[in-house]
């Protein structure tokens, strides 16, 4: 399994998430790998994540290579400065894709709240 | 009209172009002269030359802030100009740039005239200009059609491109564009040149499309800077200089608007002509916080921007944790290829708490509680933000330590630069660092945020838990930061919980915060109005005698107008008027020495010395909280707040004001109007 269906069968199984309470849109990924396109359809309503494979019309729809997805399923791609560059193509509401930029990780997460120093 | 100055700028949200005084651009390696859009500089030679000749300027028209006119003729600056042949650049920007050329023939003979334009684009960063830096990894193209000149810079799937079209036949070359045409006595001659700035993606889709159809077009901005004016409440005064300012700051505001990609239209202000020309976290917020009577719809997009930002993880790079408020934001190459950390850069400890109190401050005047509800989960992530991730040393307070070690900022506080928080003998602190007005917003972010909670998300626990928090904070930090031998707070705590014992501008923006205990007040008031602090025109980011103090240290003796404008809210909310309209006047009439265009920051030499304030030399200008600077000021002179649902107005005018009235203040009430005037018999506030 690549790191981008893991990601994506991830956030299937996570439940709603409490980030996305006001939001209501559907994100289509089309993910091409050579001549292959993997497509990923998101759907949020309320909270409620869902996610499957399919090729239906959405309002928003993020087009990147195999290579960059499974990047940004790892946590090492920023999600912005990859639009600037021109290497994620969002088409649709941009404030959205951004939005669910940040369900993918980041590689440099040191994991948790910062440790305490003493200073005393 | 004004006579030549060195450079002319021309701008409209974050697109703008520096020439100098013919028209002309030619860009040196670190100066930020050109053509610049999205922290990408377009043009960096735009020269024209008649028969050869450069162009000298006779004259400038700068007086709207989205076009110039050059009245120009060819040859040098000499003496004598023989101008039988003479010429007017008229120069327009909004998210492209057009400029019309018309030459004249004021001779008695028939003129063959060689009209070249010389067009060049380097595509620097921002980032590339001040840090002079000039290796570029990409390549650049050049396209010449019949019609049009095509310059572009590719680097992997990155392309910017600029294209130049006549609307009179030229002759297109890489150098640029050629005219050739005879003008008989008594003729003129006209083309309209037209740029347009490309950010390509790999399909050839413009990323810049959406913001060109957003944005409003050449012939519907002067109606829509109209339109935002007359939006506006009027300023009514006997004093001349205080309505320049006004003006000049509303139209300057309407100047820095622009709309961010991910916005769907709506406009925000960047921070500062020329190096800030983005969007800044705490710069945004504090023009909001300072623009709140006069120009509120500054205030409901710049806090959903910053939210559909904020920080989701945490990242060592950009400096992100969940919660935490941005700190800047870029599209240029070096944040697109993560040479600079811009998307977005999250390295700031105040904007967090600044959210929080925007958001309160706003709903307060606007009784707009559907956004306080629309912002809720990102109003409690700020505010936990605060003592989940901020609190390094668990001791309670908000420190900074870089995480990015390679181009984070060392100094995460409005002083930013690296050598602004220092020991009174000049000494630099250990990290990580705890500066006192960081302390003082979080306080306040949570006294506003217990107020939000209790009445609009209708959770009086949360609400309690916050203002049990505050309490302690505010005993806390008067433990802790409180020199009680000097009569003033320090600086910032140091790495091992040490004060920085340094006399600085800080203090004043705790009196805003409201974290002084009132007993106290007094002796913070007589070091900010005392001969160390204050200048005669406002107060010096760092006092006199300490050991970094120098009048041009950018954060370390310089008068920053926003600063004195919070400082002058504080005092009136301590009961000190009569010292908050000593900065008012002072800030005043220092702005009369810039056109009522307040700098960025002064020089903090003594007004009885200089008599002048003293230009710093790299200060921003236009500058969206130097701006705002003025709007503040005026409100706490007329001394407006909102009180429930009506607003109090409790004027205390210094004696260099006959009259101040401000009409039409909009608001939860309506529109109310707002006066002030001098007593004749006291000469003392009315």
């Amino acid at each position: 399994m690549t790191a981008t269906s893991a990601f994506f069968e991830r956030l299937t199984a996570g439940g709603p998430d409490p980030r996305f309470n006001k939001v209501r849109g559907s994100v289509r990924f089309d993910i091409r790998d050579g001549d292959r396109v993997e497509q990923w359809l998101l759907t949020i309503d309320h909270g409620d994540l869902r996610v499957r494979r399919a090729a239906d019309p959405a309002g928003t729809v993020i087009r990147v290579s195999a290579q960059v997805a499974d990047g940004m399923a790892r946590g090492e791609v920023n999600g912005l400065a990859a639009i600037t560059r021109g290497e994620i193509l969002v088409d649709g509401d941009l404030a959205l894709a951004l939005r669910v930029g940040r369900l993918f990780p980041s590689a440099s997460d040191p994991g948790g709240p910062p440790t305490t120093k003493n200073t005393s | 009209m004004r006579d030549v100055p060195g450079t002319v700028s021309c701008l409209d949200g974050n697109t703008f172009i520096v020439s100098d005084a013919s028209g002309d651009v030619e860009s040196s390696s670190s100066a930020p002269v050109g053509l610049f859009a999205a922290d990408t500089r377009f043009l960096s030679r735009w020269v024209l030359t008649i028969n050869g000749e450069r162009l000298t300027a006779l004259s400038v028209d700068d007086s709207k802030y989205y076009e110039v006119t050059f009245f120009v003729v060819p040859g040098g600056a000499v003496d004598y100009v023989q101008a039988d042949v003479s010429a007017i650049r008229r120069r327009r920007i909004g998210p492209d740039l057009t400029e019309s050329l018309t030459i004249f023939n004021y001779g008695d003979k028939d003129l063959d005239l060689d009209v070249r334009l010389e067009v060049a684009a380097d595509f620097a960063d921002i980032f590339e200009i001040k840090f002079d830096l000039h290796d570029k990894v990409g390549c650049h193209y050049t396209e010449i059609e019949p019609t049009e000149l095509r310059l572009g810079y590719r680097r992997g799937t990155f392309r910017r491109e600029v294209s130049v079209t006549a609307s009179e036949p030229a002759t297109f070359g890489p150098q640029g564009l050629r005219f050739a045409l005879r003008l008989r006595p008594g003729e003129q001659w006209s083309t309209r040149l037209h740029v347009v700035m490309r950010a390509l993606r790999p399909d050839d889709v413009d990323l810049r499309l959406a913001l060109r159809a957003q944005r409003p077009s050449d012939s519907t901005l002067p109606e829509s800077v109209r339109e935002w004016v007359a939006q506006a409440p009027e300023l009514d005064t006997d004093s001349v200089p205080l309505q320049q300012v006004y003006e000049r700051s509303l139209v300057d505001l309407a100047a820095l608007r622009f709309a961010p990609l991910s916005l769907g239209g709506a406009t925000v202000p960047a921070a500062g002509l020329p190096w800030f020309m983005t969007l800044f976290g705490r710069d945004s917020l504090l023009t909001c916080l300072q623009t709140l009577a006069v120009t509120p719809s500054l205030t409901p997009p710049t806090l959903r921007i910053l939210a559909s930002l904020q920080g989701a993880r945490r990242d060592d790079v950009l400096e992100e944790d969940p919660g935490r408020i941005l700190h800047e934001l870029r599209y240029g190459e070096s944040a697109a290829f993560e040479e600079q950390p811009h998307s977005p850069y999250y390295g700031t400890v105040d904007a967090s708490p600044l959210f929080v109190v925007l958001l309160d401050e706003y709903e307060r005047w606007s009784g707009d509680t559907a956004l306080v509800v629309e912002l809720e989960q990102e109003a409690r992530a700020a505010l936990e933000w605060i003592d989940r991730y901020a609190d390094l040393t668990g001791t309670g307070y908000i420190w900074y330590e870089r995480r990015n070690r390679a181009t984070g900022l060392e100094n995460q506080c409005w002083k930013d630069s690296w050598d602004s928080i220092s020991y009174a003998d000049g000494r630099l602190p250990g990290f990580p660092r705890a500066t006192c007005e960081t302390q003082g917003y979080a306080y306040d972010a949570k006294i506003r945020g217990a107020r939000l909670a209790r009445t609009v998300w209708g959770d009086p626990d949360y609400a309690d838990r916050l203002e049990r928090e505050a309490a302690a904070l505010y005993d806390r930090f008067n433990r802790d930061f409180w020199l009680d031998d000097r009569g003033y707070y320090a600086l910032a705590l140091d790495g091992d919980g040490t004060p920085v014992d340094s006399l600085s501008s800080n203090i004043g923006h705790l009196l805003w915060s409201g974290i002084v205990p009132p007993e106290r007040a007094p002796r913070v008031v007589e070091h900010l109005m005392g001969p160390a602090l204050f200048s005669g025109w406002g107060v010096r980011t760092l006092a006199e005698r300490q050991g970094r103090y120098n009048p041009l240290g950018y954060h370390n003796g310089t008068v920053w107008p926003f600063d004195n404008s919070f400082i002058a809210w504080g005092l009136r909310r301590y009961g000190f008027s009569a010292e908050a309209g000593r900065i008012a006047e002072g800030i005043f009439s220092a702005a009369t020495y810039f056109q009522g265009r307040l700098p960025e920051a002064f020089g903090g030499y003594d007004r009885h010395t200089t008599r002048y304030p003293v230009r710093y030399p790299t200060a921003g200008s236009p500058q969206a909280w130097s701006s705002g600077a003025s709007m503040l000021l005026i409100r706490t002179m007329l001394g407006i707040s909102p009180h429930e649902d009506h607003l109090a107005v409790d004027p205390a005018l210094p004696s260099a004001f006959g009259r101040i009235a401000l009409l039409d203040i909009p608001g939860r009430w309506g529109r109310v109007d707002a006066f002030a005037r001098q007593r004749p018999d006291t000469q003392r506030s009315g």
